[in-house]
């Protein structure tokens, strides 16, 4: 795969249906975005701050805890859910 | 159990995660706190839901700059955030806060103590070195279960120090050591609580091995997740025979994510390098790079208590305690400063006091209290302790009938005099009686032979003479003054 992607598998991930006109013309318009970003992370920017966007300790929060959604509310807007937790597909980063 | 053999040197790294003392998240103002019903504190910030924005929690940062004080580091004028992205349902939002470039807290040391040869004996003292501690958010947290898995964000945007070391530790008890030294300090200092039940406290180990005088590092190995000192004690002592086994039987170490199972003691692969994720780092947007002010970082150290090693060389030296009583007293704050009230109320016996803190009410704390043994609760005040060495060391009361006193003291909070002379223990220092007492004893010719044994030279024949004087006053007469009145008629 000349692209570094896999045009099908970010359809799927997009919730996308795509033409195979698309799919060709796709993978070469994002070729040319990431062509753009890989010339960014090629060139060699120590980190620096931005003094334009500094801020003074004026600008933090105080510890104050303020009102929470509810577990009710945080599952609603979840597609799945179980006894008060988001459910998801199984996910393992763990010993098989 | 020792690490390596000895053509081999181990060298460990550690990051340590700590949930800082804050009541609200870091950038959220939603509460978080153990054992509460899933998802019950959260709020949209937490969920990056759409038009929220993250701020910064002052305590959160000042607790990290509070942190860096306690171990010597520098506090950089600006630290900022940065996205760190991976796609895993434990975080709502597809990337973690936290912080790449420019750290809260760089540099700094940690002072550890290795056991020694026994209790009684202070081991060696070492400085681990701190690369830099950043202030990023904690995700939520995932159970398994069947086919699905199952998503509770309580724990995502919990404040999290992340404090990564110099790869300095050198064998499995020095990592033990400086994790103990760590939450010593991070607890005294009201900085975190490190509760490893609660999972406040959680580390991740990098471990290699290489030959010893070698300069080379090794292949490391990343350990991630480990939820008590003991798991991290474990890891070191697996990780460093593995290594060598690879490599003595000729083959080489891979660069590798590990997990351990503390149930079954060993560590399995998680991922090796190649698919190792690329994070694609880059500043946060929202939330603006921080200036932390020189007053600030003033104010906090203020805050700094005494660093325990330099509080336990202190009392050892100036205080002249045994190192075994010093060294119970300080790793405890408030154990420590309820023990310098009672000096401050009496200063010329700090030894007496320490062993009745360090033993006695140590003990009946553990035995009374339901944990965590707390001092709050002692019905027994520094200067009431004080007091009650203070009538032992005039004599006023012998040592055994201090552990009685104590006893009653622990059992009604009453001051110590008001027992003695409620019980009658007051010992007889009238010297005039006494001297009659002590001049019939000597007399008696059973007790000639003792007499002859002492003047010849032999010290310890003169016990023989207390028997009878203490039962002839009951066992009150102050056995100092009976010691001296005998020493002055046998001279």
């Amino acid at each position: 795969m000349a692209e570094g992607f896999d045009i099908d598998h970010l359809a799927k991930l997009a919730r996308l249906s795509l033409t195979a006109e698309e799919k060709v013309l796709y993978s070469s318009q994002l070729n040319q975005i990431l062509g753009h970003f890989q010339a960014l992370a090629d060139a060699d920017l120590p980190a620096t701050i931005d003094d334009a966007r500094v801020v003074n300790e004026a600008a933090l929060r105080s510890d104050e805890p303020g009102p929470v959604l509810g577990a009710e509310a945080v599952t609603r807007i979840a597609p799945a859910s179980r006894d008060g937790q988001i459910s998801v597909p199984r996910v393992v980063d763990d010993e098989s | 159990m020792s690490n390596a053999p000895s053509d081999w040197e181990v060298v460990i790294g550690l990051e340590v995660h700590v949930q800082l003392h804050t009541r609200a998240k870091v950038f959220a103002s939603s509460p978080w706190g153990f054992g509460k019903e899933p998802n019950e504190q959260v709020d949209p910030v937490v969920l990056g839901l759409p038009g929220t924005l993250p701020v910064v929690n002052r305590e959160a940062v000042e607790k990290s700059i509070l942190f860096g004080l306690v171990v010597g580091a520098s506090v950089p004028e600006h630290c900022s955030w940065d996205r760190k992205n991976y796609f895993y349902p434990d975080n709502p939002k597809n990337y973690q806060l936290t912080q790449k470039d420019f750290p809260v807290v760089v540099g700094g040391q940690v002072e550890i103590e290795l056991p020694g040869a026994s209790r009684n004996v202070m081991g060696e003292h070492k400085f681990i070195r701190i690369h830099h501690a950043h202030l990023e958010e904690d995700v939520g947290k995932l159970s398994h279960a069947g086919s699905g898995s199952l998503v509770d964000y309580n724990r995502a945007g919990v404040p999290l120090l992340e404090i990564v070391t110099e790869p300095d530790l050198r064998s499995s008890a020095e990592a033990e050591a400086f994790l103990r030294s760590l939450v010593a300090m991070l607890t005294q200092a009201g900085v975190a609580d490190c509760d490893m039940e609660k999972g406040q406290l959680r580390c991740d180990c990098n471990v290699s091995i290489r030959r010893r005088g070698a300069e080379k590092l090794g292949t490391r190995t990343e350990t991630k997740n480990l939820n008590s000192i003991s798991s991290v004690r474990d890891t070191v002592i697996y990780e460093t025979a593995r290594q060598i086994r690879e490599l003595e039987a000729g083959r080489s170490i891979t660069q590798e994510t590990r997990g351990w199972n503390a149930e079954l003691a060993r560590g399995y692969v998680l991922r090796d390098k190649e698919d190792a994720h690329d994070y694609r780092y880059f500043p946060d947007p929202d939330i603006p790079t921080l200036k932390i002010s020189r007053e600030t970082v003033a104010r906090l150290a203020k805050q700094v208590p005494e660093n325990l090693y330099d509080r336990q060389r202190r009392y050892v030296e100036k205080l002249g305690l045994p190192y075994t009583a010093a060294s119970v007293l300080v790793n405890d704050r408030a154990l420590a400063e309820w023990f310098e009230a009672a000096v401050a109320a009496h200063p010329t016996n700090p030894s007496g006091i320490a062993n009745l803190v360090a033993n006695d009410l140590l003990r009946d704390l553990a035995a009374s209290a339901t944990a965590p043994v707390s001092l709050e609760s002692c019905p027994i005040k520094p200067a009431q302790l004080a007091g009650l060495v203070k009538l032992t060391d005039e004599g006023v009361i012998s040592k055994q009938q201090a552990k009685e006193v104590f006893a009653e003291m622990f059992t009604s909070g009453r001051d110590a005099a008001a027992i003695v002379d409620a019980k009658g223990l007051r010992q007889n220092s009238d010297t005039g009686e006494l001297e009659k007492i002590v001049q019939e004893v000597i007399a008696d010719p059973a007790v000639a032979k003792s007499i002859a044994e002492y003047r010849a030279g032999n010290e310890k024949a003169i016990n023989a003479l207390k028997g009878p004087i203490m039962k002839r006053t009951q066992g009150k007469a102050n056995p100092v003054l009976i010691d001296q009145l005998l020493r002055k008629f046998l001279a």
